[in-house]
């Protein structure tokens, strides 16, 4: 107990004395640090260490924020000789591409982002952050361990939402629908609506010539209409999940359903998600199905905004309530590569709870700290007064068994929703492949 | 007369050993690596790599008919490749004969070449755009509109035209290495032909495709290693799609690596691909050996 209290006051008196030598505004940051419990970590380390933490990421929006915030100048209050040496990525994509690669080496940072589908791959490389201030004060770490151990803390609540121009869907005449038939029906009435007279138009701006925009529809939908946000997992125990009866099969069955009304316009597979985004802008899309990333985006586009609104994807349950998907995004976590580790969890410490409440005012997504209160943003906070009856499903990318299966039979369900959209399509061929592929891989992997 | 002999022995044993040391390193080594890896079932990330002998040989032949169906596609864009090479070796040809502004027509076909891959990728991708497309409002304005297809999306069309973006981007540097390799026969021998009664044709297959015989292997060369390894123009244009109807053999192998974290198959391929490269070659070899013989 001493020793704690006698941590706890050196901690106290180096963060005052760094304070004195910073500007009074960062007396306070310094301070707060310190009294916000992250005093053991901090407690260990000399404040005059010399080290560089590497930090990557590709949250392109963040990067200006971290700017706009001096991320590196504050962290240096407590630290002044700590550089931070921040690793931008173009996208998800490239970025656990060169996360993989680095692994194998054993380079990774000292600090990186995860996603809750690459828990599986990336958790032997993660330090345990249960002991950390940071876990216990963020609302989905807890319930968001890897074999039990906290392995990244979440700094985003990801939640998509089907952003949409009233005007438009007033001169057409639809309004929010409130089941998924209902929705159904407005994409028709939109596409038809319009269509009539400009061809490129889309009910829905999908983009999926990349295919990845297809996750809303695609991902979420066999956890969204089952309400099961562990979905994959109970998927991985089935040895045909794709047969009558099963949800994934009633899922993708009403996504085909939608997708071969031709909501998506003409040419849905030629166009990108750039591309998209542009044309919807534009007015020339009436819907798009995106996260508070491409709220971001649609927000610094500089178009106006009046007629902008949203509401949930009505993916209705059996008791007519809409699920809504909600998961811990941009997961940060410590990597068994770190140098410095104790620094690395310093800085995390700092992060969620000295610079994180100014950051997330700066960010679309909801706050997942409950030592930083936010008000939802104002184009979200359009689906709750839109849509009451709503009730949110934590979801969470496969485990183990799930990831291992995928693998072993390739299943790519975005490009199954791309392959939809192509002519001749087969939905019944397509789900006995499917079965068949993944019952083999089942027995493949000893998993009967 | 000994010391002189030691001197240049060691100058030369000097001057080989950093080009061969950094040849095992950078290709020897990461070569019997990746296929040793081949006959592994590693995920790219653990420390242990299971030997699995050939299994991954016999899934590669037996279980993935998406890589096969990309391999098709390769072939594809081989063919386009091919059908352009006469018309190359016709423009550098005529780029050869005395007539001004060969210079410009030189460079300007060269661009293509020199301009980034990605970016020129972009750039395609917009231009066949199915909404406000560039390449859809030329057909308009010229009165072809029925001739609108759906250029990246419909699996009949999409790999001719990848394939001919691809083509479009390599023609220039083909017809630069043809006309260079023309530029250096001697004008005495073509001379001579001429006053011998040689016409055009004559000249063309008995004096000019036999002195440039080396470059126009290297050109088939060029494009056979191309065309079965290309990625980026399928990867930023469709992403391989849909589905993997514009996969290439490349694309697939690489997202087995990273998105399926198949290592050791996607090695398997990588060895597959190399052995496919060179029986090719070889074979083009013996069939351009016994053409230019003739």
């Amino acid at each position: 107990m001493k020793k704690v209290f006698a941590t706890v006051l050196s901690v106290c008196m180096a963060a005052a004395l760094f304070a004195g030598c910073g500007a009074s505004t960062s007396s306070s940051t310094a301070a707060s640090s310190a009294a916000s419990g992250s005093a053991v970590a901090e407690g260990e380390l000399d404040p005059n260490i010399k080290a560089t933490l590497t930090f990557a990421t590709w949250d392109n929006e963040a990067i200006d924020f971290y700017e706009e915030l001096d991320l590196e100048g504050r962290f240096q209050e407590l630290y002044p000789n700590v550089d931070l040496e921040i690793e931008e990525f173009k996208d998800d994509v490239e970025y656990f591409n060169q996360m993989k690669i680095r692994a194998s080496a054993n380079e990774l940072p000292d600090l990186m982002y995860l996603q809750t589908r690459y828990f599986s791959v990336y958790g032997d490389y993660m330090l345990d952050l249960s002991d950390t201030q940071a876990a216990a004060n963020n609302v989905l770490a807890a319930d968001c361990e890897y074999n039990g151990k906290v392995i990244g803390i979440p700094e985003k609540i990801s939640s998509d939402y089907v952003y949409y121009w009233s005007d438009l869907f007033e001169e057409a005449g639809v309004e929010v629908p409130q089941t998924w038939d209902e929705f159904v029906t407005v994409c028709e009435t939109l596409q038809n609506y319009y269509g009539a007279d400009d061809p490129s138009f889309m009910a829905i701006g999908m983009g999926a010539k990349d295919s990845w925009p297809m996750y809303p529809l695609m991902e979420y939908s066999p956890a969204s209409f089952s309400g099961n946000g562990t979905y994959w997992d109970y998927m991985a125990t089935v040895d045909e999940p794709f047969a009558e009866g099963e949800p994934i099969r009633e899922a993708y069955t009403k996504v085909y359903e939608l997708l071969s009304k031709g909501v998506l316009g003409s040419d849905p597979l030629g166009l990108g998600y750039d591309q998209t985004l542009s044309l919807f802008l534009n007015k020339q899309a009436g819907m798009m199905i995106d996260n508070s990333m491409g709220l971001a985006k649609i927000k610094a586009s500089g178009v106006d905004l009046t007629d902008l609104k949203s509401f949930y994807v009505p993916y209705t349950g059996e008791d007519g309530t809409i699920n809504h998907i909600a998961q811990g995004d941009f997961f940060m976590g410590v990597t068994t590569n770190s140098e410095n580790p104790e620094l690395a969890k310093a800085f995390l410490e700092f992060y969620f709870n000295d610079f994180y409440p100014d950051y997330v005012q700066k960010l679309s997504s909801d706050s997942t700290m409950t030592t930083a209160e936010k008000a939802k943003d104002p184009y979200m906070a359009y689906a709750d007064e839109a849509q009451t009856n709503v009730n949110i499903v934590a979801y969470m990318g496969g485990a183990d068994d799930y990831t291992a299966i995928v693998n072993e039979c390739k299943f790519d369900y975005n490009k199954v929703g791309t392959e939809m959209l192509t002519e001749g399509f087969d939905l019944e061929a397509a789900f006995d492949k499917l079965n068949a592929d993944w019952s083999a891989a089942r027995e493949k992997l000893g998993m009967e | 007369m000994k010391s002189i002999r030691k001197s240049r022995n060691r100058f030369i044993v000097l001057s080989l050993a950093i080009p061969v040391i950094l040849l095992l390193m950078f290709v020897v080594y990461p070569s019997v690596d990746l296929v040793a890896m081949s006959f592994t079932s590693w995920d790219g990330i653990s420390p242990h790599r299971d030997f699995v002998g050939v299994g991954n040989y016999v899934d590669m032949f037996t279980k993935s008919p998406d890589l096969w169906l990309s391999l098709r596609n390769n072939f594809i864009y081989l063919a386009v490749h091919m059908v352009m090479i006469p018309i190359e070796l016709s423009i550098a040809v005529m780029l050869n004969t005395k007539f001004k502004g060969t210079g410009l027509v030189k460079t300007i076909a060269f661009l293509p070449f020199i301009i980034n891959g990605v970016g020129m990728s972009y750039a395609f991708s917009y231009f066949f755009s199915p909404v406000n497309g560039a390449f859809n409002d030329i057909l308009t304005s010229l009165g072809l509109s029925s001739w609108i297809q759906s250029w990246l999306s419909d699996p009949k069309v999409v790999n001719f035209v990848l394939a001919s973006v691809s083509a479009w981007r390599f023609s220039g540097y083909h017809i630069v290495l043809f006309s260079t390799g023309l530029t250096s026969i001697p004008t005495e021998v073509m001379e001579a032909a001429r006053i011998d009664g040689a016409n055009a044709w004559q000249q063309l297959w008995r004096i000019q495709l036999p002195s440039i015989w080396l470059v126009f292997s290297f050109v088939m060369f060029d494009c056979i290693r191309g065309t079965l390894q290309c990625f980026d123009i399928p990867f930023i244009m469709t992403n391989g799609g849909p589905g993997y109807a514009s996969s290439t053999f490349t694309l697939y192998t690489i997202d087995t690596a990273f998105k399926y974290n198949s290592f050791g198959m996607a090695a398997t391929m990588a060895v597959a691909i190399m052995v496919i490269v060179i029986l090719v070659y070889l074979f083009q070899n013996v069939v351009l050996k016994k053409v230019f013989r003739q």
